[in-house]
């Protein structure tokens, strides 16, 4: 009995000792309602006694108003709306007026300040709760004035951190095919769509960019040499080499969760298979045995399962096999053309391809096969979902009205946001994982 | 009896002068016809240098310039039908590799498909230096990676149809360019139609 007490107050120190110290959910991320967070952001102070040459003071809020935008948590209210009289407020708690804030319907404040020395920044910035009328946090940051958005993305994960409960993605890099002409070429680009990049140059078809789990590393399938081949890319380096060029397919598809291991499609027997190879073995084992096509296998979280499309019905449907290959069961019901499966990295849902009323759209599913939702609506077709480390957003492929794009929405469908358009066509989305750089 | 000697006189000088005139105009014609005469004496007298034809000579070069030109006349009715010969052969090779059609979300071979690949078969045992690459194609609609396998399973399907009518299969190379490389770039049912088929690139040694 002694024991069991313990054990049940040991049970509760330890939850106790862990639970958030605000306590104050702000923002409920799995609400399935839309409504915006609604966020003021001043003008940032001139803390120094140099004159403001680069117009900071309206380029950090308009920076970090932008940057909490893109995250579609939040409605930023126009400074034209605001009531407080900058020249008699400061940016401490004691100096501000938190009427003025709530009288425009703002839950929460941003208020900062910075000093310019030649090329030496320092800035300030403040998060407050305007209901409670208290600072939430303060961080202050000191670097180049090159800096400044380093320290605008720090400061907004630090935002998400305290409304959210995480940090954000401000950090992470989403891959993608993009088409020109008869080629196409591995790219990737920031979360808020900035710094394209080109990843390969073997000028063929490069296809189904997949990043390891530290995002050192990078694998896809290219034409390079006449055949669809496995390539592994340092992404530091930037040097590629083969790693399968079976006859017939060899297609990249996901890393474990612990990076030791790739699933990949061969048809070197004939037929589409599922294999696994463990980069410490180097050797492929096969995991479907089926003459039907299986293909676009992707891993669970937790590296115990594995979701992947498979033909043997009769139509493309999504299934889900333990990672050894056994218990191979059927997870679609509906739609005759179920493909591309991603699963959530916070576990529980399945975002997929599936076509509806002749167009193709993003669907997710509970990992055990119900509550199934359409996540869009629009276009002629919705291609290759793939899921943000923190399970909040998903990137895709978009044509609509004959318009390619690289889109990216929330986990619920809502707050679409065009990444990049123009490519002759965008294909194969993977989202890198967290660098921990904000 | 004087003036009659008078009027003598004067007919006299006219008839001289007449005479004088007529002579002169005389020897002009004289003169030129003389001219023509000697150039053409001159070509005869050339003509004649040279030995004389035969009239079996004439006749001899007549025929041959008729043979010549009957020689030319067969030369181009050979040509054209060599021309001929040759696109009906090109058309024999199309027709026998035209590209094979297929309807949405499937590989199998329709009967118009199994038309083709028999003349296909017929013509690679006819020649036999002729190797062949099967493409496997899709429409544009659907996953990336699931049109790869699709292409290659509509390839691959093509390529049994000819091992099993006696094709040597080391002849038949396959590839799927799955949605990535369509015939017509549209974005209609009949671009689509176009696009799911299996394309043959045909090599003759």
């Amino acid at each position: 009995m002694t024991k069991k007490i313990v054990f049940v107050i040991a049970f509760f120190l330890v939850f106790g000792v862990t639970a958030p110290s605000h306590g104050r959910v702000y923002i409920d991320i799995d609400s399935p309602t839309i409504q915006k967070f609604p966020l003021a952001i001043a003008d940032f102070k001139n803390l120094g006694k140099n004159p403001d040459k680069d117009k900071l003071g309206t380029w950090f809020p308009d920076a970090l108003g932008k940057a909490l935008q893109v995250t579609g948590f939040f409605t930023i209210i126009q400074r034209n709306a605001f009531l407080e009289d900058p020249n008699q407020a400061g940016i401490t708690t004691d100096s501000i007026r938190f009427s003025d804030w709530t009288g425009i319907g703002a839950e929460s404040l941003i208020k900062g300040g910075f000093q310019v020395n030649g090329k030496e920044l320092v800035a300030e910035f403040r998060l407050f709760d305007v209901i409670q009328g208290k600072l939430i946090s303060g961080k202050k940051y000191t670097g180049k004035v090159s800096d400044r958005k380093d320290m605008v993305l720090k400061f907004a994960s630090e935002v998400l951190l305290q409304l959210t409960g995480e940090k954000g993605v401000f950090d992470t890099r989403i891959a993608f095919a993009g088409k020109k002409g008869q080629i196409s070429e591995i790219y990737a680009i920031n979360f808020d769509g900035s710094e394209l990049t080109r990843i390969t140059n073997f000028r063929s078809l490069t296809l189904l960019p997949r990043w390891s789990p530290d995002s050192r590393e990078i694998t896809f399938t290219s034409y390079r040499d006449g055949n669809p081949d496995l390539f592994i890319m340092d992404m530091s380096s930037g040097r590629a080499r083969k790693i399968s060029g079976f006859s017939g397919l060899n297609l990249a598809a996901p890393w474990s969760p612990d990076g030791t291991k790739i699933l990949m499609t061969l048809s070197k027997d004939g037929h589409q298979e599922i294999y696994v190879m463990d980069f410490r073995e180097g050797k492929a084992r096969r995991l479907t045995h089926n003459y039907s096509i299986n293909i676009s296998p992707t891993w669970s979280p937790d590296g115990k399962r594995i979701a992947f499309v498979s033909d043997r019905a009769g139509s493309p449907q999504i299934y889900v096999m333990d990672a050894d290959g056994d218990n191979q069961r059927r997870l679609t019901y509906q739609g005759n053309y179920n493909t591309s499966p991603s699963w959530s990295p916070k576990g529980k849902r399945i975002a997929f391809e599936g076509m509806v009323n002749g167009s193709f759209q993003i669907l997710s599913i509970d990992e055990d096969g119900g509550n199934l939702a359409q996540l869009t609506t629009e276009g002629g077709r919705n291609e290759s979902p793939s899921w943000s480390p923190d399970g909040r957003y998903i990137a895709f492929a978009s044509i609509k009205n004959g318009r390619n794009r690289l889109c990216v929405m929330n986990a619920n469908g809502s707050n679409v946001r065009i990444l990049h358009e123009g490519m002759g066509g965008y294909a194969n989305t993977s989202w890198s994982s967290r660098s921990n750089l904000y | 009896m004087k003036r009659n000697l008078v009027v003598f006189g004067f007919i006299v000088v006219i008839l001289g002068l007449g005479l004088i005139l007529t002579v002169g105009c005389a020897k002009k014609v004289v003169k030129e016809t003389a001219e023509e005469k000697t150039a053409t004496v001159q070509k005869e007298a050339a003509a004649a240098a040279q030995p004389a034809e035969t009239e079996e000579q004439r006749l001899a070069r007549e025929n041959a310039m008729k043979e010549a030109a009957l020689r030319e006349e067969q030369e181009r009715e050979r040509a054209l039908a060599a021309q001929k010969e040759k696109e009906a052969a090109a058309a024999a090779m199309a027709e026998a590799f035209a590209d094979l059609r297929f309807d949405f979300d499937k590989f199998d071979l329709k009967p118009e498909a199994r038309e083709t690949l028999k003349k296909a078969a017929a013509y690679m045992t006819a020649n036999k230096d002729v190797t062949v690459v099967i493409e496997g194609n899709c429409d544009e609609r659907g996953t990336v990676e699931y049109n790869l396998a699709l292409g290659e399973k509509r390839a691959l399907g093509a390529m049994k149809f000819l091992v099993d009518l006696g094709v040597d299969k080391g002849r038949i190379k396959t590839i799927s360019y799955g949605k990535e490389r369509p015939l017509d770039p549209g974005h209609t049912e009949d671009a689509w139609a176009k696009n799911r088929r299996d394309h043959f690139v045909v090599t003759e040694k």
